[in-house]
């Protein structure tokens, strides 16, 4: 009987006359096909402006992984503390570090990148360059996703870990550093890298305040050039595998999380 | 430094329809993403291989490309009107996240239901809007509220295309007054209570549900 189970099975469909081997290769077979297919309907369009901005377009996107690794590091160092003053902190700085992480998970990203590059230098008194705007409310984005993501790792340690640690004598940020921390840590790998892809697309909103990343290097050759259908292709590709890329390494290196799939 | 709140009162009918297409938007995007969501999820499910594939590529494809880029794609390059450009981006982007949310929901049924279900001579449309995802409707709420406040934020990225929704009052504020921070105070806040009204109708939403069910 034919029943709902591709899903469960990893899409393996019930039935048919061929292996599931056979379909995967045919599979990947009209997929390269299909790639194929495109690039010979795109051969017309205006390459030679891809090609000749070409190192701009690629500085862009070293910059845009430049400012999602930036801002994953600095994000995930504080992420760390707030996650740790969520779970195990007094109530009023418990309460504090919820509402900093759910006040910021609740405003666009867009507002943030407002925030911090036209509002925060008049609270400061300082004004701050728009690659600093940039990498602050990028970091202060992750600092708010990641502390949920280290928050999820840290329940996900028994808490017979804490009462075994304590039990040998050692004390309490030991125990975090030692046992409890790098436990949390394997669990968290399949949504960190989950976030940090998201983080990777949403450096394409900093382009408002100038920042010549990846998505704005692609406006400004446009503008000037004005190949459109060439160069959004090539920047769709551009992210398309930069995200797909990093999803697909973390699961081949990560045990867990192949076992998950 | 001195802060005049008044501004925001000066701008309110600015604000109060930026409100307006923000809300609109949002509320758009989450009927249409949720049942071209919960489509390609149900297809997911489905036996047959090309079909697991395709809908996956979907859901990659959609996943893995920033919205703004679609956004600009959709706007500059097709040349759709803001307006449904920023509809239908949004409404495919997001479908994709509640697509993997369904399929993640259908999983959580137990196989027997299905099976049951399929031996009863139900059709496939039936066995997934009676037995299927009412089941799976209790676990999927967390995550589709997740998803629902990321809908009024990512609404924000319309301004871009000109279209004049709440972040792209603050811009006015700021670029005609030089008021940014009370702009600023004031749009956020305004984001907060749509999440928050967001948040609570969802919740109100899983209490009805755990209610039915029992």
């Amino acid at each position: 009987m034919r029943v709902v189970t591709s899903e469960r099975l990893g899409g393996k469909g019930i039935g048919g006359a061929w292996s599931l081997a056979a379909k995967e290769r045919l599979w990947r077979l009209a997929l390269l096909t299909l790639i194929l297919w495109g690039a010979w309907m795109a051969r017309d369009l205006r390459w030679a402006v891809v090609w000749d901005s070409l190192p701009l377009l690629l500085g862009g996107l070293a910059t845009s992984w430049a400012l999602a690794l930036l801002s994953v590091g600095l994000g995930g160092l504080a992420a760390i503390p707030l996650a740790v003053a969520r779970v195990y902190g007094p109530p009023g700085l418990r309460h504090a570090a919820a509402a900093v992480i759910e006040v910021v998970r609740a405003t666009p990203e867009l507002m943030i990148v407002f925030w911090i590059f036209f509002a925060l230098p008049g609270l400061i008194g300082v004004a701050i360059s728009n690659w600093t705007a940039a990498v602050a409310a990028l970091s202060l984005i992750a600092s708010a996703y990641l502390a949920e993501v280290v928050r999820g790792g840290l329940y996900s340690v028994p808490k017979a870990q804490w009462e075994g640690a304590l039990s040998t004598g050692l004390n309490r940020p030991q125990v975090f550093a030692y046992v409890i921390l790098p436990q949390a840590a394997r669990n968290m790998v399949p949504a960190l890298v989950a976030q940090a892809v998201i983080l990777f697309k949403t450096t394409s909103l900093v382009y408002v305040i100038g920042v010549i990343e990846f998505f704005r290097a692609v406006v400004i050759v446009n503008n000037s050039a004005f190949a459109p259908y060439a160069l959004y292709i090539t920047m769709a590709v551009g992210y398309f595998l930069c995200s797909w890329l990093l999803t697909w390494a973390v699961r081949r290196l990560d045990p867990k999380y192949i076992l998950r799939e | 430094m001195d802060l005049d709140w008044y501004i925001l009162w000066d701008y309110r009918h600015d604000l109060l329809r930026g409100l307006g297409l923000t809300v609109g938007i949002s509320l758009t995007t989450i009927l249409g993403a949720t049942l071209l969501g919960l489509a390609v999820g149900c297809l997911r499910a489905l036996p047959g291989f090309l079909l697991y594939r395709v809908t996956g590529l979907y859901v990659e494809v959609m996943r893995n490309i920033p919205v703004v880029v679609k956004l600009f794609f959709a706007h500059f390059v097709i040349g759709l009107d803001a307006l449904p450009a920023g509809l239908i981006v949004l409404i495919l982007h997001q479908s994709a996240y509640i697509a993997d949310i369904t399929a993640a929901g259908l999983r959580s049924v137990p196989l027997g239901q299905a099976e049951a279900a399929m031996a009863s001579g139900l059709s496939y449309p039936q066995l997934f809007t009676s037995v299927l995802l009412p089941q799976a409707a209790r676990s999927m709420i967390p995550p589709l509220t997740t998803q629902y406040t990321q809908v009024v934020k990512n609404s924000s990225v319309v301004m871009l295309i000109a279209l004049q929704d709440l972040t792209f009052m603050t811009q006015r504020i700021e670029h005609e007054t030089f008021r940014g921070i009370e702009a600023a105070s004031g749009v956020t806040l305004l984001y907060l209570l749509v999440v928050l009204a967001i948040t609570l109708a969802m919740s109100l939403l899983q209490r009805l549900l755990e209610r039915r069910v029992g």
